[in-house]
């Protein structure tokens, strides 16, 4: 990309290695927890509980995490408000179990072609609707995610209809198949954190900031040099890209799919979960996932009043934490300073830009 | 820190949640998911009550002594997502015997996967999918499908002299079912069919549809829809001075579709497992307790999950106090006329499909009345 900044990446070569040192123990302290809860905590607490349950909830949080990390890049990092993001997950579910049940292709081929297919329709839909802006685009996306599930609906022919597809295998890798729900687990959390990593890597960068420059105003980025309309569409292909890994990974954990998991409310869901953990922070949308997929279950022992407690507790959580959960500006910086991302100009400073 | 902590805190509570299950006393449990909020959440409503009146009877009436059945409900918001979450919990749950639910086919196929799979009974009160029964023996449904249900308003209409039809049937999994039911009974009797025309859920106003359809003078509309479309439908039809007689499915049947649909829905003809006026004791005993508790008549849909509770609670029994989830589903398979409110019934031992005898309905006066010849 052209949007590199030279002075900034010039600065550090000639300033405070012992600062760059400690943050980079710092980095590995914060990675190696993060991957201990993932393949550690959690994983021990299935088996520990032989519990079923906690096994099937941390399948789907994973999956919602990728959901809401992807939507996150387009619509918190790059500013364009989709409404339609379960369409894409949808796209990538039925490309997968389509691609598995009347091809018998297996989960290596069918895992990247559920996200490339979501990207080629995120990119078709990409090219007419970048030059609409805010509440425009996400009309379009709304209209577009309507279209694709009365599509999914009604092409009885392809998608079986309202009548779902069944008999989805589970993932399976060279011989080795995911049968118990721990392997499942293991299976989809070692892709979800890959896959936020890759959307780390994107976000916590001088491209990133290019995508939060178009966002704050993107004539000025454009008179900047920055090529607005082709970040933008990158970025909507990227996140429907994800959305499609999702997608597949929902397919190959449950067997079963029908055009009922992919329902305007489900994008709802997912924008909720990015508004919640924080517009704009990668870290704020994993919460975010988190939080709205254990909530809802956590709540369940009090019957009725469930869901309006689950709405009570984000409408609070929107009214003291405006900007989420993890604020993108908190964000920025706690990626800068634990994971050894910034530069910084001094031994102890506040580190700036990115590496 | 702050996530870490949130992520502690989420695990901490799911453990506790886990061992209080588990720390209950001794006691056979039924697990019941359904829609207890969201868009569908009146039919879990009704569910739900109709399930605590047999349960209540069940435990009063000594059927099953050393043991005492319960039934924990769980709010599925008729999402195949929350399903399939439910199903973990039910399995973990080592009292849970069998488990009723949920409402739609979709959402209790995403279920009936994980049963399948894990092995435990699944009676589901509504799921008319043709390949519900099919996923594994775990699978029972106590609703006759429209595999049943259309060939047999088939021959009543031909029967009345009617020999065109035009099909109007909601876009989903229970409505195409009901239209291939249809019509193949019917064209099997040598009627034709003039139209099918299909309307995705949500949708209420059926004008376009009926304008085109009446075009063709049909002998008859025959409506595969629930009672919310019904009454729009046929106060549109009353509204546009369309004249040609309706028939439709049994999920058409409720005091609600008679409310809403006031004058228009005269005439309407159908044929349902349960009717309230039906003077068998077992019927007028539900109907009076239905009433004094809740302030409403039962319909269709409280009173299938009335025999559905019947019928798991009655296998229950059957199985004895140390029931387990095999011997349980044994005894299910081996239901033989059940006496519900429903109808007797019976499950095929093969194919788990349920076999009952339909009253022919039609809307008289402001109330459904039996009606008996064509």
């Amino acid at each position: 990309m052209d949007v590199n900044v030279p002075d900034a990446r010039l600065m550090p070569a000639t300033l405070a290695p012992p600062a760059a040192f400690s943050g980079r123990g710092r980095r590995f302290a914060w990675t190696l927890l993060l991957l201990a809860v993932a393949f550690g905590a959690v994983p021990a607490a299935i088996v520990g509980t032989g519990s079923s349950y906690l096994a099937q909830i941390a399948i789907t949080t994973m999956i919602f995490v990728i959901l809401s990390a992807s939507l996150n890049h387009v619509t918190g990092t790059a500013g364009l408000l989709s409404i339609g993001h379960a369409a894409f997950y949808g796209i990538g579910a039925y490309a997968a179990a389509l691609l598995s049940t009347r091809l018998g292709l297996p989960f290596i081929v069918t895992l990247p072609a559920a996200g490339l297919i979501a990207a080629l329709f995120g990119f078709l839909v990409a090219l007419p609707t970048m030059r609409l802006v805010s509440i425009y685009f996400a009309v379009a996306t709304l209209g577009i995610g309507e279209m694709i599930y009365v599509v999914l609906l009604n092409w009885v022919d392809v998608t079986r209809g309202p009548m779902g597809i069944r008999g989805i295998p589970p993932i399976s890798l060279f011989g080795w198949q995911a049968d118990t729900l721990l392997s499942r687990y293991l299976a989809v959390a070692v892709i979800a954190v890959a896959c936020v990593w890759v959307l780390h890597r994107l976000t916590h960068s001088y491209y990133g900031n290019a995508l939060r420059a178009l966002r704050e105003d993107d004539q000025c980025a454009d008179s900047m040099g920055i090529n607005v309309e082709r970040l933008k569409i990158e970025s909507f292909v990227v996140a429907t890209f994800f959305a499609g890994i999702a997608g597949a990974l929902l397919a190959h954990t449950s067997a079963y799919i029908a055009p009922d998991n992919f329902r305007f409310m489900e994008s709802i869901l997912i924008l909720a979960m990015v508004v919640v953990g924080g517009l704009g922070s990668l870290p704020g949308a994993v919460v975010g996932a988190l939080f709205m997929i254990v909530l809802p279950e956590a709540l369940r022992d009090i019957g009725d009043y469930r869901m309006i407690a689950v709405g009570a507790t984000m409408f609070l959580s929107i009214l003291l934490l405006p900007k989420g959960m993890l604020a993108e500006g908190t964000a920025l910086g706690f990626v800068r300073r634990s994971f050894s991302r910034g530069w910084a100009t001094i031994a102890g400073g506040t580190p700036v830009g990115w590496k | 820190m702050r996530k870490n902590a949130i992520l502690g805190a989420v695990l901490g509570a799911m453990l506790v949640t886990g061992t209080a299950v588990q720390a209950a006393d001794r006691e056979i449990v039924i697990g019941y998911q359904a829609p207890l909020s969201g868009d569908r959440s009146q039919y879990g409503e009704m569910f739900r009550n109709a399930a605590q009146i047999k349960l209540e009877e069940f435990n009063a009436s000594g059927k099953l002594t050393g043991a005492k059945v319960a039934i924990t409900f769980e709010d599925s918001k008729d999402d195949p997502k929350e399903a399939r979450n439910i199903a973990h919990k039910f399995l973990d749950n080592s009292k849970i015997v069998g488990v009723i639910g949920d409402f739609s086919s979709t959402v209790s196929m995403a279920a009936g996967e994980i049963y399948a799979a894990e092995k435990m009974p699944q009676l589901s009160q509504t799921a008319s999918h043709p390949d519900f029964t099919k996923l594994s023996p775990w699978q029972f449904r106590n609703i006759t499908t429209q595999a049943f249900e259309g060939p047999y308003n088939a021959d009543w209409i031909i029967a009345a002299g009617m020999k065109t039809a035009a099909v109007i049937y909601i876009q989903n999994d229970w409505g195409i079912s009901a239209l291939d039911g249809f019509v193949s009974g019917f064209k099997a009797k040598g009627g034709k069919i003039t139209a099918t025309e299909a309307f995705n859920p949500g949708n209420r106003d059926f004008r376009s549809i009926l304008t085109k359809v009446a075009r063709q003078k049909p002998d008859v509309i025959y409506l595969a829809m629930f009672y919310e479309e019904g009454a729009a439908f046929a106060q549109q039809r009353e509204q546009l001075g369309i004249k040609i007689p309706l028939y439709g499915t049994s999920s058409l049947y409720s005091p609600k579709l008679i409310e809403l649909g006031r004058e228009s829905v005269e005439g309407l003809h159908l044929a349902t497992t349960f009717t309230p006026d039906n003077p068998d004791p077992a019927v007028q005993t539900f109907v009076k307790e239905y009433a004094a508790r809740f302030k409403s008549e039962p319909g269709m849909f409280a009173a299938q999950a009335y025999d559905a509770v019947g019928i798991m609670l009655d296998a229950v029994a059957k199985a004895g106090p140390s029931v387990t989830r095999e011997s349980l589903r044994d005894a299910l398979a081996a239901t033989t006329g059940y006496p519900g409110v429903t109808g007797a019934t019976s499950f095929d031992p093969v194919t788990r499909e349920p076999a009952k005898a339909l009253a022919k309905m039609m809307v008289k006066d402001g109330r459904f009345q039996v009606v008996t010849g064509p």
